[in-house]
């Protein structure tokens, strides 16, 4: 069937709407826009510990350090790498769950899945983390359970590397990817599959070639989502990584708060903005790609 | 042998039955409608011949195999579902090529049955259209290309006129029908439309709350309800009380209004029982045009309504009402307000049925 445009004035109902827009505008411009472009502005800046004020004095000095040393370049790589990881692992994880909430047509239950996603966003994320360490630390709940039960003798390393890192950022990001896939997922109309079913297709292969290419743009949202949180996260690789998994967040934490070296500390924060930017093309790109066609 | 035997199928949800003991034997090449009111199980019954409901109990059979427990796909039964369900992400051609390719065929024949199929539903040049860029009757087509394409014993529509305008709908009707004739499948389409099942059907099936309460051909149907329900369900007719004088050799003879009439007995009917006297509008004739051996019985014209073709009559008969339909032709009498006048029918075009 087609459908109509309607054009944005006209959903608006003309201008006055507008207004009402005008407050949330402006909020995010002087408490977003304005801040963030300040902090890239003076990562052209040359990097004078302990001044923060932003000059005419061009410079790409900043990224250049960080581009040659490996110290930097290797952090850009491992952002990047896990965010991809958690993102995969968040889908693997989230799909199943979104599709079982998506599928539950019984409300009472619907709601008690629903709760349960929402639930686990609702503790603050370092008191999550804490909790996470107290389960997984060298003598944390599981380790001491095995060593309990004689079936190792060392702990093992959950905690303060990679591992718990990804375990901890899974944990904190899963709730958004299954919030962007739940209604994707329940706007494909059951008799696309039942559809599919009697043309021939097996279960397996009416969920391959119908559910989810349907699914894909909550797999994108959702998996973009996952990224930029991922890649973004202080805390978490702070706490589980214990500062060993060395990731662009912990390096402008310790440029600007710890050296009070703002504008390199901007120009590493330049480069994560940049490295989400990217992230969001990708996204269309694949958006387009994977819509056959549909714009 | 038939090619779809229905033994016994039932279907609960909780409770309540969907489906009841439904019994029904259709043969090849048929066009068979189950016709009823929303609610009535119609759909479940078609969901369970294509595999998508599981039967709580009764046997379905194709060809004479059982096929209850196959999974859809292995069924070799093709639906056309009332949203048309065209797959979104891909265009016309690979929705059609889908089942085509599951089935492994050579790339060649692919596309050559895309062809013949897209030139037989009249939409050839359509084939890199997606499913937003088509007309309800488009995707329709579509839909019933996608199915046909694969050859599929048997054919399921559920409802598949109701989401289109009126016009369309004549129109489709009427394509449909030509089209199951021409390919011999057989075909059981769903529908709560009266019009559609008479004029496209060899036979229909009517169900009530879960239950087949008649089959028979369209003519059957509408000239020998069974069971007030149907009468009731199938174009208006009137629905009299009567008192039941005599029942021999499947007539009766009953009394309304002070007079007695002859008229066909329903099942189970005997001398003394309540019952409903059922007539057609179209059946009462007026005065003059009563026929020896007719029943009849004296009445007054309540009223008379214009309505071009046919002009309507409300008739007093005792303290009942019943209506009258006249075509509206040359020499044909016209009765006024007030008139006293005898009405009647042919006993064998009325039935008297237990209440
Ligand atoms: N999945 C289900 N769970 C519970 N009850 C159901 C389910 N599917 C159908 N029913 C019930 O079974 C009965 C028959 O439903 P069905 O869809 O077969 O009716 P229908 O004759 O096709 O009606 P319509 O003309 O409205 O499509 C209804 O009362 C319905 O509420
Ligand atoms: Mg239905």
């Amino acid at each position: 069937m087609r459908r109509r445009g309607v054009s944005i004035s006209e959903a608006f109902g003309g201008f006055r709407l507008w207004w009402l827009v005008l407050p949330a505008f402006l909020f995010f411009l002087a408490f977003f826009v304005v801040p963030v472009l300040s902090l890239l502005a003076i990562s052209f800046n040359k990097t004078v510990p302990g001044v923060v004020t932003l000059t005419d004095a061009f410079t790409l000095d900043n990224f250049v350090r960080i581009f040659t040393r490996p110290l930097y370049y290797e952090a850009i790589l491992r952002s990047i790498g896990l965010g991809v990881v958690v993102a995969a692992v968040a889908l693997v994880l989230g799909y199943p769950l979104a599709f079982l909430i998506a599928k539950t047509e019984h409300p009472g239950r619907n709601t008690a899945l629903m709760i349960l996603v929402l639930a686990s966003m609702q503790l603050d994320m370092v008191i999550r983390m804490y909790g996470l360490m107290v389960l997984m630390g060298d003598t944390g709940l599981i380790n001491s359970a095995l060593i309990g039960l004689h079936l190792i003798d060392e702990p093992l390393p959950l905690m303060y590397n990679a591992f718990g890192v990804v375990v901890g950022l899974v944990q904190v990001t899963l709730p958004f990817m299954v919030l962007s896939l739940v209604g994707i997922i329940r706007a494909i109309h059951p008799s696309l599959e039942e559809a599919a079913r009697s043309l021939g297709a097996s279960r397996g292969e009416a969920f391959r070639r119908v559910v989810l290419p349907l699914s894909m743009p909550g797999i994108l949202a959702g998996s973009l989502l996952v990224f930029a949180l991922s890649i973004s996260s202080y805390v978490v690789p702070a706490l589980m990584g214990g500062w060993k998994v060395v990731v662009l967040p912990i390096h402008i934490y310790q440029q600007i708060a710890e050296a009070g070296r703002w504008q390199f500390g901007a120009a590493v924060a330049a480069i994560l903005f940049l490295t989400s930017l990217v992230a969001v093309f990708v996204y269309h790109r694949a958006a387009v790609l994977t819509s056959g066609g549909r714009t | 042998m038939s090619d779809i035997r229905l033994v016994n199928l039932t279907k609960s949800y909780g409770e309540g039955n969907a489906v009841s003991d439904v019994d029904l034997a259709i043969e090849e090449g048929e066009f068979f409608s189950l016709l009823g009111p929303s609610g009535c199980g119609k759909s479940t019954t078609l969901r369970m011949i294509a595999g998508f409901v599981r039967p709580t109990s009764g046997r379905i059979l194709i060809g004479g195999d059982d096929i209850t427990a196959l999974p859809p796909e292995r069924r070799d039964i093709g639906i056309v579902f009332q949203n048309y369900a065209i797959f979104p992400h891909m265009n016309v051609a690979e929705n059609i090529a889908f089942g085509l390719k599951l089935r492994k065929l050579p790339k060649a024949e692919i596309a050559r049955r895309i062809e013949d199929s897209l030139r037989q539903v009249g939409l050839s040049g359509y084939e890199t259209r997606y499913q937003r860029q088509l007309s309800g009757g488009e995707q329709q087509r579509v839909a019933l290309a996608r199915v046909l394409v694969t050859e599929p014993r048997i054919l399921l529509l559920d409802e598949p006129l109701s989401a289109l305008d009126k016009g369309l709908r004549e129109e489709m009707k009427f394509w449909i029908k030509d089209l199951q004739k021409k390919l011999k499948i057989t075909t059981i389409y769903v529908t709560h439309d009266q019009d559609e099942a008479l004029t496209m059907s060899d036979r229909i099936g009517v169900m009530a709350k879960s239950r087949i309460v008649q089959v028979g051909t369209p003519q059957e149907i509408y000239e020998r309800p069974k069971t007030l329900f149907v009468t009731s369900f199938i174009g208006h007719s009137n629905v009299v009380d009567v008192a039941v004088r005599r029942v021999a050799d499947g007539m009766a003879v009953v009394a309304l209004g002070g007079s007695e009439l002859a008229s066909r007995a329903g099942a189970g009917l005997a001398e003394g029982a309540a019952a409903k006297l059922v007539v057609r509008p179209e059946n009462i004739l007026i005065g003059t045009a009563l026929r020896e051996g007719d029943a009849r019985l004296p009445a007054t014209v309540v009223s008379e309504t214009y309505q071009g073709a046919i002009v309507r009559y409300r008739l007093a008969v005792g303290d009942q009402e019943i209506v009258a339909e006249r075509q509206n032709q040359a020499h044909v009498e016209r009765f006024a307000p007030g008139t006293a006048v005898t009405i009647g029918w042919a006993p064998d075009w009325s039935e008297t049925l237990l209440a």
